[in-house]
């Protein structure tokens, strides 16, 4: 579907928008609230930002020392060019150890590298543990939201799905649609030959690997398959253990408007004993998938600051009337629209760019100050610069016109003089549609000057 | 084959040509951040008040708690928060303090064994009085599972453990222990319209048994 | 306190009551106000839509003129056309044109920044009976930190009544082209600001920006509303 054909449809939607209204509000309320109990916060904020800067300005540095702690305390390292390349280095894992079910904790950089399909080309069954990831894979769809993935669903939704492919007696009571799936989920994580997580945070200096969650399902997915592997962009890398604290300080908050997340999990290698818990094995498969390119200019550098918590979703206008599916891409909203032309080239996503007012309400709310309009500008520049995406002939007429009449003032004043003669009102039924159109003021400000307001009242 | 030796150095080569790139441009752009990734030192909690604050912080998180002196009452008070719950087949795991307290605790458990128990009794090393955290730390104790996998999670601390926020927590934990997991409060989703439910993959029930040490 | 005015071209043309305000409000509180007729653009919408060599072009122009004004300040009745120019320098990778660009951007005001912080001024004598609202033009609120100075300058002007809309700093849904590249998200946005002032029970909503008043008031009319929209100037320069 294109771009329109997904906005039309998300408009049209009545229960989405109610949805997505009520959801971004919720976030929003609950992240103010929660940046209160920081005594510093716009502090913390600009200290995770130089922590990002000063990792990515030497990130080739800092992925070898990750690598080589990881490796010391007993991590398998896999580095992967493109999505192919991950899909393939996990997919080998698996046919190695004859693994016929995976259980997946959320991980978006999954998602990006479409892992679950190449899995299932392999005979191997992926299964999504998070709630709302489950309930988007029973549903065959995508994720409309990084946090909630399942956002535009309704309980009365779920519950026929539920019915339908657990065989539950429908029920409205999200507990027992909860219990559902928890009880459908539980043999799966204790026969599961694989557990693939994502990574939040992975700590050069010790080779530990952070996971945030609420559900426990990450814990389940990394503490009982024998085999870990662990999928992270080249970007989640910082530098010192102790570095961690202002992430967590700033992530739940931002992200769902927690304190903390029920659960966070500090991986470092594979247990040092045999009789201990946890698997026997843990890859961690680095993904640059179009990154490492975007260190090469201070403003796409700092594309790669994300920490993927949504923020910018919940404070988007632009998100809040149309939800995530509509911009028809793995990253959905603000960060959408700017990770998305980065990791798959600007012809095919020519139009993310341009789906956004430049409000700068996204800039605000980003905990590591990424200037989201600023990369938004620099994209659009590039769109017109590289001829991207679908002909704008009328659209290149129409500003070479305009930049010509505006470099000549007496050329400027002459056709709007004209255009106000003749009463030429341009053909713009994109806005006349829905609002009236404000006509040229029968006189113009310099005309009024000239006539009088250059004189009134000066002596 | 996968010639990851050979991914490894493109990478690491895509990454030092891409910087080498932005040198130029970042001379042009605005002056970097040139703030100090030292944390400043918070308002630190005195010991007086990290139980009260901690105790707080449980309830706020959504954990149940009961403070106690010395181990006899721990163990009274240990068979009466099961027992209330109706907590029958009940897995320990391998601290000391566990088998003293509930000698008749389950250990060495099947994963099939596991997966029906009522509830799992564990410690924790520390707790983090500004959040209500637990911090387990596999090092020293082998509680992942039996603080995950049964439906309610009782967890003994002892208030000499608790420490103020969590930068003093990661400051403290073993890096050797291969896994250290933070726990505030029982498990929770909203990805049901926004509904909350406690309870989904992890334990519904998180119950801190403080110990306050007998004095001497 | 002399002053060059950069009308802006929406301005200019469509709302020239918005420039025509600040005139006479900037005379009242004793600046002397000049207007230098070669200006025309400031090259927001070509920068916005991505045709930079075109904003460029403009940027140099306006730069030209306006450096050489004879003027303490550059005031101007438009937030975002103001938060244009301060982001001039970027357009530049000359180290001399980034300067000059920096050189102009500092002495250029949106008007109720001129007024509140340069001039210490909050009552510009101003009447105006009726009940009002205030909407945070983006520009204006987020590049230029425009959020206080409009609200004390329309709590001075006698007769006025101003309320707090919930969602003032929501965004109009105008964007420049994009109200007319997405007009439904434009106005799926634009309706809920709408909502807003209808339930506020207003005589008029005010804003900083033309584009927005556009944006805004086109809605209000289709509608049948009959909440007027009125630039900042228009009630400053009231004295009805």
């Amino acid at each position: 579907m294109t771009f329109e054909g997904g906005v039309r449809a998300a408009l049209a939607d009545v229960q989405l928008r109610g949805a997505l209204r009520q959801a971004t509000t919720l976030f929003g309320d609950r992240r103010g609230t929660a940046l209160a109990s920081v005594p510093d916060w716009e502090g913390a904020r600009e200290r995770a930002r130089a922590i990002k800067d000063e990792t990515l300005l030497h990130l080739d540095r800092y992925l070898e020392q990750f690598t080589s702690s990881a490796e010391r305390a007993g991590a398998r390292m896999h580095w992967a060019r493109d999505a192919g390349e991950a899909c393939e280095i996990i997919g080998r894992i698996g046919e190695v150890l004859g693994a016929r079910t995976v259980v997946k904790s959320k991980s978006m950089a999954t998602e990006e590298i479409h892992l679950n399909a190449a899995l299932a080309r392999r005979g191997i069954e992926p299964i999504e543990t998070d709630l709302g990831e489950y309930i988007i894979q029973l549903a065959g769809e995508t994720p409309s939201h990084i946090v909630v993935p399942a956002i535009h669903k309704t309980k009365a939704q779920i519950a026929a799905l539920f019915a339908e492919k657990l065989g539950i007696a429908p029920t409205d009571d999200a507990a027992a649609l909860t219990a559902a799936a928890r009880q459908a989920l539980r043999r799966r994580f204790a026969e599961a030959d694989i557990g693939i997580s994502g990574v939040n945070f992975a700590v050069a200096e010790t080779g530990t690997i952070l996971i945030l969650e609420n559900e426990g399902n990450a814990r389940l997915t990394t503490s009982l398959p024998r085999t870990h592997i662990a999928l992270m962009g080249i970007e989640k890398v910082i530098p010192r253990f102790a570095d961690l604290e202002v992430f967590l300080q700033l992530l739940p908050r931002s992200g769902t408007g927690q304190v903390l997340t029920a659960y966070q999990s500090l991986l470092t290698g594979v247990k040092r004993r045999p009789e201990d818990e946890g698997p026997d094995e843990l890859h961690i498969v680095l993904l640059d998938n179009g990154r490492s390119r975007m260190l090469a200019s201070p403003v796409t550098r700092q594309s790669l600051a994300c920490i993927r918590c949504g923020a910018c979703l919940n404070a988007c206008p632009v998100y809040r009337q149309i939800g995530g599916h509509a911009y028809d891409s793995v990253y959905p909203g603000p960060i959408g629209a700017i990770l998305t032309p980065q990791l798959i080239g600007i012809e095919r996503a020519a139009h993310l760019p341009y789906a956004s007012s430049l409000c700068g309400a996204c800039r605000d709310v980003c905990p590591v100050k990424i200037d989201i309009p600023a990369l938004l500008l620099h994209l659009r520049a590039q769109v017109i610069e590289q001829r991207a995406g679908k002909s704008r002939l009328l659209e290149r007429v129409a500003f070479r016109c305009y930049a010509a009449v505006m470099a000549r003032p007496r050329l400027y004043e002459w056709t709007m003089r004209v255009a106000r003669i003749l009463r030429i009102v341009p053909p713009l039924p994109a806005w006349t549609k829905w609002r009236d159109l404000r006509p040229l003021a029968p006189r113009s400000f310099r005309e009024e000057w000239r006539v009088g307001l250059r004189d009134e009242g000066v002596s | 084959m996968i010639r990851t030796d050979d991914a490894r150095g493109q990478i690491l080569r895509s990454i030092r040509e891409s910087l080498a790139a932005s040198v130029p441009l970042d001379a042009m752009a605005h002056a970097p951040r040139r703030h100090s990734t030292h944390v400043p030192p918070g308002p630190s909690l005195q010991a007086p008040d990290l139980v009260p604050r901690f105790t707080e912080q449980l309830s706020a998180v959504g954990a149940q708690w009961t403070l106690v002196r010395g181990e006899v009452e721990a163990a009274r008070a240990l068979r009466r928060i099961l027992s209330d719950a109706g907590a029958k087949r009940v897995a320990g795991s391998d601290a000391p303090l566990v088998a003293r307290l509930l000698p008749e605790r389950l250990t060495d458990l099947s994963r099939d064994e596991l997966f029906i128990c009522d509830a799992g009794v564990t410690t924790a090393q520390w707790g983090i009085a500004e959040t209500g955290t637990l911090v387990l730390e596999s090092a020293r104790e082998r509680s992942r599972l039996a603080s995950l996998v049964p439906p309610m999670h009782v967890a003994l601390l002892s208030t000499s453990r608790i420490c103020a926020s969590l930068a003093d927590a990661l400051a403290r934990v073993d890096v050797a222990s291969h896994a250290v997991t933070l726990i505030t409060g029982p498990s929770r989703t909203s990805d049901i319209e926004l509904t909350l439910v406690v309870g989904v993959h992890g334990p519904q029930v998180v119950h801190i048994l403080l110990l306050e040490e007998e004095a001497q | 306190m002399r002053v060059s005015l950069f009308v802006t071209c929406l301005a200019d043309q469509i709302w020239p009551s918005a420039a025509i305000g600040a005139v006479r409000v900037l005379r009242r509180v004793g600046c002397s106000v000049e207007f230098d007729d070669r200006q025309t653009c400031c090259g927001q919408p070509a920068f916005n839509t991505g045709y930079r060599a075109e904003a460029r072009a403009l940027a140099r122009r306006f730069i030209e003129i306006f450096e050489a004004a004879d003027a303490d300040a550059i005031v101007s009745p438009s937030g975002s056309c103001t938060a244009m120019v301060h982001h001039y320098h970027d357009l530049f990778e000359d180290v001399a044109w980034r300067a000059r660009a920096k050189a102009v951007a500092e002495r250029t005001y949106e008007l109720s920044t001129f007024l509140v912080n340069r001039l210490g001024v909050a009552d510009v004598g101003a009447s105006f009976a009726g009940r009002l609202t205030w909407h945070d033009a983006c520009h204006g609120l987020r590049d230029l930190g425009l959020k206080s100075e409009p609200r004390r300058l329309l709590r001075h002007v006698r007769g006025a009544e101003l309320v707090e809309l919930p969602n003032a700093e929501s965004c109009c849904g105008f964007g420049g082209t994009f109200s007319v590249k997405h007009p439904e998200i434009s106005v799926a946005m634009l309706d809920e600001k709408v909502e807003a002032i209808e339930a506020a029970g207003v005589d008029a909503v005010v804003s900083g920006d033309a584009s927005c008043l556009m944006q805004i008031g086109g809605r209000l009319s289709r509608r049948g509303s009959s909440v007027r929209a009125l630039h900042l100037a228009d009630v400053l320069a009231s004295t009805a």
